[in-house]
């Protein structure tokens, strides 16, 4: 069974009224050959006007502004995705010396996937992990990738509040732990320093109990369904995806949601809003199989018109840690 | 020989004269000026500069220095004596500028949409995408009739070696300067009439309905209906000045951030009677204040979903946000190669030699020149953060040797131009002394042609041998003339 419903809920709590809240979310999740996305549907409470749009890395965006006063804003994403059998390997394997000799090609191509990012500097720290995922690999492109995801899976402690959600890979490479998305950052890291145009994935990973055939009732996942990987380029081979933290093949379980440089791009949901008061966050991600008459609808978003109040104080809504 | 009292002792120097073109040989187009000049009674001149200062301090017209910790707000140092253009001269400006001004729309047009020229591999990918002015949030959006540079101030300089006019750099983004144009040529006229109305000197004033024009142009809703507004960071602005200047000359609202909201994917400013809708901003905020949703989120300056209703088409920027990936440093160097590409003609004027830091080869050969060179941050404007290698001392170039190690793909370098000079005012020692100087002409381009207000800025740097002509560097300017006629 490889159709999913899942519904994303992300709450924000404000001590006192706020206003003029400004927010844009990636939650729709991919649709091209490796999943399908049989519907998409995106509550707000309070009712908010909706757009969507494309961004450069070509996720699916919403915006919604609530302009009125209001203490608690609920965003409900709830989306139906079938994941696709994979096709089968390759039988010749790019070898990573084959690979240099396309360096300066893939350098100037995918620019944006081989730069040090705010979240993925490019650190001497890594060479040493490097050196040992070297010498894991077979020498082959996808080898040195998976090699590199094992070895940060081995030597990383999964801790939850050992990092937050603005920590770069300096942080979880001195403490030696962290959640999913330092995880996939780090493997940027080692990829990147590599000379492998490699992308942040952000997604769900669905628990396997859901994934067997004859999965009935709903799971609740928590925060820790919302989860994040790495892609990388392999020539000939296209995207390929590694998972650091699960330390298992990027699979049927995994769908995708959006992808771009690091985190900073694809945060699920962010925003500004007006206001004094302090906030507090729930993110809740829920799963099962879809049901058999599930995910036929169209595709569509809701709107509904918008008050006007006048306000004080510009804040960024708290973004989310992928775990 | 003609013989002045207010030029006794002038000494052109090894630099190329704008006035001179040997001692007491005015060039043809000065030839008027200096007879006027020189037909002076002694302590006149002094006291047309006087009344001139006066003007400009009753007048409040002033701009802000940052980082200097004086008082922020001071008079843009205004220097008499006018730098006058022959026309034909002035022609071949307009012409060279005209072709730049879109030849870089062009450039604009497609890193942000098709990016023909990467496949085309006139210019590497890695080039623009690093440049942090690149904001990858334009990719794909379609900018009202394609124009993305509106209002350009392009700066030149004229080469004291060659004689001729090159680009020193291209201003893209919110260039400012334009109502002391204005300003200096109401001063002039008042402090000078006769002199002034012995030249046939090419008019300025339309600048403001020229753009007002442009502006109205872009409008969703058509021209009829258009709402158009100026938005100011505000009053602590360098250019802030000129921000409410501009507004009331073109008799559109000045609005800060705060006055403006989206609603629905429409702007709005928020009026005593209710919100009213904003078709055109004529945006003096710089791209990552503009909206925190998807800039700085810290920014107070901007107006949260203004990028959205951009996006949407419902409401048009000018300048097109994005547009400092064109006045890169680093991509100037280019810029000759875009007219080519994308025009299929030779650029009409020259640029300055330029290595690029992040090229490994230009890098070893600045930094083995420092004390000869130039350095610029590829990103910055207004003459901040720069070395001038011969007038720094050897901490100094160390300092920077470092600043380029640790991020090459920032820095550019360029050989020192030896800039032309004009004769003006020494007030210390009570004569005229050559200062050298650059021009900066506005081009408006409403999407078929570029015009230019003849002339445009000269900036002066009014300290001796002082080769900085920022007005953030303590810089002054001159009224700048371009004679119909060929006197």
């Amino acid at each position: 069974m490889n159709r999913y419903r899942l519904v994303h809920t992300t709450e924000f709590l404000y001590d006192g009224p706020v206003s003029e809240s400004y927010n844009e979310v990636r939650l729709r999740p991919i649709h091209d050959e490796q999943q399908s996305c049989l519907s998409f549907r995106l509550h707000t409470t309070p009712g908010s006007h909706g757009t969507a749009y494309r961004d450069s890395f070509g996720n699916w965006v919403h915006q919604f502004n609530v302009l009125s006063e209001h203490r608690h804003l609920k965003v409900e994403a709830e989306s139906v995705v079938l994941a696709h059998e994979p096709s089968g390997g390759v039988a010749d394997p790019l070898l990573l010396a084959e690979f240099d000799s396309l360096r300066e090609e893939l350098d100037d191509t995918y620019f944006d996937f081989v730069a040090p990012t705010a979240y993925v500097p490019h650190l001497t720290g890594l060479a040493e992990l490097l050196e040992v995922a070297t010498r894991a690999s077979d020498g082959t492109v996808q080898g040195f990738a998976q090699a590199a995801s094992n070895l940060i899976h081995e030597r990383f402690r999964y801790v939850q509040g050992a990092t937050h959600v603005h920590s770069s890979i300096r942080d979880s490479l001195s403490i030696g732990a962290g959640v999913c998305q330092d995880f996939a950052h780090l493997l940027l890291g080692m990829l990147r320093m590599r000379g492998i145009p490699a992308r942040y994935v952000s997604g769900y990973l669905v628990p396997g109990s859901t994934a067997s055939v004859d999965a009935k009732q709903e799971e609740v996942i928590g925060g820790q369904a919302s989860h994040a990987w790495a892609e990388a380029m392999i020539p000939q081979q296209g995207w390929m995806g590694f998972d650091p933290t699960l330390g298992r093949p990027v699979a049927l379980r995994h769908i995708r949601v959006a992808h771009g440089r690091d985190y900073g791009d694809v945060a699920p949901v962010r925003g500004v809003y007006r206001g004094h008061a302090g906030q507090r966050l729930a993110v809740d991600v829920r799963v099962r199989p879809a049901l058999d008459d599930e995910g036929r609808e169209q595709l569509n978003e809701s709107a509904a018109p918008p008050l006007v109040a006048p306000s004080i104080l510009e804040r960024p809504q708290q973004p989310a840690q992928q775990q | 020989m003609l013989q002045s009292a207010l030029f006794e002792g002038y000494d052109p120097g090894a630099f190329y004269d704008e006035m001179f073109a040997a001692p007491g040989q005015p060039r043809p187009q000065y030839r008027k000026l200096f007879q006027k000049l020189a037909s002076m009674a002694p302590g006149q001149f002094e006291e047309k500069r006087k009344l001139a200062d006066l003007a400009f301090l009753i007048q409040g017209i002033t701009f802000t220095v940052y980082s200097d910790g004086q008082g922020t707000e001071r008079l843009f140092p205004f220097d008499l004596i006018p730098r006058i253009l022959a026309r034909s001269e002035w022609e071949r400006i307009n012409r060279g500028l005209s072709q730049r001004v879109v030849a870089l729309n062009l450039f604009l047009q497609d890193v942000y949409g098709r990016q023909c020229i990467f496949k085309d591999r006139r210019i590497p990918r890695s080039l623009v995408y690093s440049c942090p002015q690149f904001r990858r949030e334009m990719i794909g959006v379609e900018v009202p009739r394609g124009i993305h540079t509106h209002i350009c101030g392009i700066d030149l300089v004229r080469d004291s070696k060659t004689g001729e006019f090159c680009v020193l750099e291209d201003n893209v983004r919110t260039p400012s300067g334009i109502s002391y144009v204005l300003e200096n040529r109401l001063v002039m006229t008042r402090t000078l009439p006769d002199v002034f109305r012995a030249h046939e000197v090419l008019p300025v004033d339309h600048y403001p309905a020229e753009l007002s024009r442009i502006l109205r142009s872009l409008s969703p809703r058509g021209e009829a209906e258009a709402q158009i507004v100026l938005l100011t960071p505000g009053i602590y602005n360098s250019a802030y000045f000129e921000h409410s200047f501009l507004a009331r000359q073109m008799g559109i609202g000045l609005v800060e951030g705060r006055d403006l909201i989206v609603d629905g994917g429409m702007v709005y400013t928020k009026t005593i009677r209710g919100l009213k809708r904003v078709d055109v901003i004529y945006r003096r905020v710089d791209d990552e204040f503009l909206d925190p949703l998807s800039f700085r989120p810290d920014s107070f300056l901007g107006v949260p979903g203004l990028l959205a209703a951009y996006r949407a088409g419902n409401v048009a920027l000018a300048n097109a946000i994005g547009n400092g990936v064109a006045d890169d440093k680093a991509i100037y160097s280019y810029v000759p190669e875009f007219i080519r590409y994308y025009l299929a003609e030779e650029p009409i004027l020259g640029t300055v030699k330029t290595y690029l830091c992040g090229k490994a080869e230009d890098l070893a050969y600045v930094l083995d020149h420092l004390p000869e060179l130039v350095v610029k941050p590829a990103g910055e404007s207004g003459g901040y953060g720069m070395l001038i290698g011969p007038a720094s001392d050897a901490k100094r170039i160390e300092e920077f040797r470092r600043c380029i190690q640790a991020n090459p793909r920032n820095y550019i370098a360029q050989p020192v131009v030896p800039l032309s000079r004009v004769p003006s005012y020494d007030s210390e020692g009570g004569c005229m002394g050559g200062r050298h100087v650059d021009l900066r002409p506005y081009c408006l381009y409403d999407g078929e042609k570029v015009t230019i207000v003849p002339g445009g800025l000269t900036r002066v740097a009014l300290q001796k041998n002082s080769l900085v002509v920022n007005s953030s560097q303590g810089g002054g300017s001159k009224d700048t003339w371009v004679l119909r006629g060929e006197d």
